[in-house]
């Protein structure tokens, strides 16, 4: 018993010795910092039935752009330096939760900003509490038109929640609208004649196809349309009625997302029905995800696909460190969404520092308005707010422009050599962004 | 064990166990009713109890339906779904001859809810006649077709970007209207269980359990068996259907989207509901509403060091965030659940504070008495 007792003490003194440095090591080797820790509140889908994989990537974007900062003596008012801490609330991908958690961080964690948010529904449904708590926020994926468009318009009927005549709310991530012109404007300049749609029959991929169809057939293009559901895996009955059709169509264009173009696109160059020196394949833009395109699309060599974000050829500095460090995490290149969450939360800091307070929302949000900083997917500055330029009175400019980045950078890709890194992929459109002097590689061919 | 007999018999002695019970259960509907005033408590906490009192409604009238009346429904979770999109649409664009403006909120609500209650009586009618698999087995094509439907017909219903409904509180004060929406959620509560209580209990009530126990014996003894399972799963439509048009008309939530009508988002109400108690209305609600809570609280884990130790980096605490790995603990407990206690993990409690476990002492050892006494009258026989 005796021998047994000082056994436990040595064991515990052993242990406390361990520990003891611990507490005595600085939080920093060179910043001198406040006591007060500044938090921003990062909402991502962490867990189903969110996109999961999303919202990983945002996290650690999140936290990498939190120790980035930190390294560099964190976020400095007025000659202070204080720390900063992103918490990442998960909102499940749903609205219920999205607000939930939007308010367990605005008032439990009593963050001092919010950046983020994945899914364009849990970005509307959150907005109020945002607006409601006076949170400056800037949110790095959701595309719905009205998650800019709502500061100077309502919409569904709700009633106006800006009492305090500050819109809070921020987009970096393009909005819809500004996404789906791309594609068609390059098969127009391309001069097919007929293209084949295949869409999913969900509201991304029907309102998409609509408006390619609508914008191809202006253009004299003939156009047919094949739904597909997602989840689907045997695609090749599908594939067979294009197959029997007398004349290949020019391209076909898949308006599908995620696994499921994997699996369409690799059936459809499995069957030789494209990409062939006759009819162009256009795939969905997750083929930029270069590991796991090719691991799932072995046969999708001189597949075209449309990119959202900047193309690797244009990555500044801050965009390859960020890449290096996102492919020792992942192994794969980052997504345009780790990219703008990377950058929203600079912003933001950014935005703190220049109103010299992190508190001070109607500061920040000027200050934000006021943005002029070159962060990893370029510059960043807003055309149209309270304190920039007043939207036209009429039409011309579309609502969503307001608190909106406006040079988000939307292009064509494309794989010309089998296991081909997405860095490398040719971008062939728009001309002014071309890295091999073509607006497209013949299959078989080299540019 | 022995003080807990003790324990026992003092209360069997003195109050008696159903009225601690009753007491008990005024205790924390006066805590309830109290929550939203104290000061200390976010508005954040105030949602979190609102969405464990929508969650008890789902979780307690699937009870009702599965648990008392043994009907396997996985629709609960469309037929709130179609009193939401219901309320939404018609706030939105009106209906028939009744333009958008001429119907008010509350209105909207009561359509959608009449909506639930008559796909589900059309449903009932057209399988409740089937034995449990087939009633089982449809009500999930019926939920995923009805998600679907949502999901495409994005025109109308918003897709996933999902469905805003008109508010039904227009409070300009924040905390004044979290309090409004805190207390009109509990009341809706408390009345649905009244309700369901009430229809438990009542003759139909015991049609129900007989029907679950034995569906033909039932019917041999005069019970119009479909009659009152389309009763039931009417009734319980509506329920669900007004809860749903309620919680997202910006009391809980201010938007719908397809995705919270998935199969695993139906899973979760049998899981409060098996966790708290299937055969009980009030312990699959508080299943739910602890559920709920315990969910929400164990988004983040923080356990502080002690002796105010701290980590190089300064931190003094370990975090922990678990993310899906808390419905997988969910899941695990739901598994044991199953295994130990079928009952549900508040049957216990239940059971005591009614004093159910005294009866069924007794009948035990009114048996066993008689048959000794059988046994002993057996053996001078011989």
């Amino acid at each position: 018993m005796k021998h047994s007792k000082a056994l436990f003490v040595s064991i515990a003194l052993v242990a406390l010795l361990a520990l003891a440095p611990m507490g005595l090591v600085s939080a920093d080797g060179h910043c001198e910092f406040d006591d007060y820790t500044i938090k921003l509140g990062g909402l991502a889908p962490m867990s189903a039935p969110g996109a999961v994989a999303g919202g990983v990537a945002m996290d650690w974007a999140f936290k990498q752009a939190a120790a980035d900062i930190n390294a560099d003596c964190g976020v400095q008012i007025d000659g202070v330096n204080y720390m900063l801490e992103v918490i990442t609330g998960d909102s499940e991908g749903s609205p219920e939760r999205g607000q939930a958690v939007a308010e367990r961080l605005i008032l439990e964690d009593e963050v001092d900003g919010m950046v983020g948010v994945y899914h364009s529904a849990v970005g509307l449904a959150t907005m109020g509490i945002m607006e409601e708590n006076g949170i400056p926020t800037i949110f790095s994926e959701p595309w719905n038109d009205n998650v800019s468009a709502n500061g100077i318009r309502e919409f569904d009927g709700a009633p106006p929640r800006f009492d305090d005549g500050i819109d809070h709310i921020f987009r970096i991530s393009p909005a819809s609208s500004m996404v789906g012109s791309v594609v068609t404007d390059w098969l127009i300049a391309l001069g097919v004649e007929d293209v084949v749609l295949i869409v999913e029959n969900t509201d991304y991929g029907q309102p998409a196809a609509a408006d390619e169809q609508a914008r191809l057939e202006a253009a004299g293009v003939a156009v047919s349309q094949i739904d597909v559901e997602l989840g689907t895996e045997d695609f090749v009955p599908i594939l067979s009625r294009i197959q029997a059709s007398a004349e290949p169509p020019d391209a076909i264009r898949i308006v599908v997302t995620g696994e499921t173009s994997f699996n369409l696109t690799q059936q459809m160059a499995e069957l030789g029905i494209a990409p062939t020196p006759d009819t162009i394949c256009v795939t969905n833009q997750i083929a930029f995800q270069h590991v796991q395109y090719w691991a799932t699309v072995p046969d999708g060599n001189y597949c075209a696909f449309n990119r959202v974000g900047i193309i690797p050829s244009l990555f500044n500095d801050t965009a390859i460190e960020l890449n290096a460090a996102y492919e020792m995490e992942f192994g794969d290149i980052v997504p345009s969404f780790g990219m703008a969450s990377y950058d929203a939360v600079f912003m933001m800091v950014d935005a703190m520092e220049r109103a010299g307070s992190y508190s001070d929302a109607a500061a920040i949000v000027e200050a934000i308005e006021a943005s002029d900083i070159l962060l990893s997917q370029g510059r960043y500055y807003f055309t149209y707010g309270a304190h920039n330029e007043s939207m036209p009175a009429d039409d011309s400019m579309p609502d969503f422009m307001w608190h909106q980045w406006p040079d988000p950078i939307v292009t064509v890709m494309q794989y010309f050599e089998q296991g081909q890194s997405s860095l490398d992929a040719a971008v062939v459109y728009p001309e002014v962004y071309q890295t091999h002097g073509t607006a497209y590689v013949v299959p078989g061919t080299s540019p | 064990m022995a003080l807990f007999q003790r324990f026992e018999a003092a209360i069997d002695a003195g109050i008696g166990r159903r009225r601690l019970g009753y007491a008990l259960l005024a205790l924390i509907i006066v805590y309830l009713l109290w929550f939203p005033n104290d000061t200390s408590q976010s508005n954040y906490a105030k949602t979190v109890f609102i969405s464990g009192f929508f969650y008890a409604i789902m979780a307690s009238s699937w009870a009702l339906l599965a648990g008392i009346a043994g009907q396997f429904s996985f629709g609960h979770m469309a037929f709130m779904g179609i009193g939401a999109y219901v309320a939404g649409l018609v706030a939105r664009d009106g209906l028939a001859f009744l333009t958008a403006e001429s119907i008010s909120s509350v209105g909207a609500i009561v359509i959608g809810t009449v909506v639930a209650g008559l796909v589900g009586l059309v449903i009932g009618m057209l399988l409740l006649r089937l034995r449990a698999a087939y009633l089982a087995l449809f009500t999930i094509a019926f939920s995923e077709l009805f998600r679907i439907v949502m999901l495409t017909e994005y025109d109308y219903t918003g897709g996933s970007n999902g469905l805003s409904l008109r508010p039904l509180l227009q409070i300009a004060d924040v905390e004044t209207a979290r309090q409004v929406e805190y207390y009109l959620m509990f009341a809706l509560l408390i009345v649905c269980l009244l309700a369901m209580y009430w229809v438990a209990n009542s003759q139909v009530g015991l049609f129900l359990r007989a029907m679950r126990e034995d569906e033909d014996a039932a019917s041999a003894l005069g019970v119009n068996v479909v009659r009152y399972k389309i009763l039931v799963f009417v009734f319980t439509s509506m329920i669900v259907g007004l809860a749903g048009a309620i919680f997202y008309s910006d009391i809980g939530s201010e938007r719908i989207i397809p995705e919270q009508l998935e199969v695993l988002q139906m899973s979760l109400i049998i899981a409060y509901a098996v966790i708290g108690g299937m055969e009980s209305l009030i312990g699959a609600a508080a299943g739910a509403f602890i559920s709920r809570y315990l969910l929400e609280a164990t988004r983040e884990v923080v356990i502080t060091y002690p002796f105010g130790l701290t980590t190089a980096d300064g931190s003094n605490a370990f975090v922990w965030e678990p993310g899906a790995w808390r419905y997988a603990l969910f899941g695990f407990v739901m598994v044991l659940t199953l295994r130990f206690m079928r009952n549900g993990l508040l049957y216990p409690f239940i059971t005591w504070f009614s004093g159910r476990d005294l009866v069924m002492k007794e009948t035990v050892a009114k048996r066993e008495s008689d048959e000794d006494h059988a046994a002993r009258q057996g053996a001078d026989d011989e």
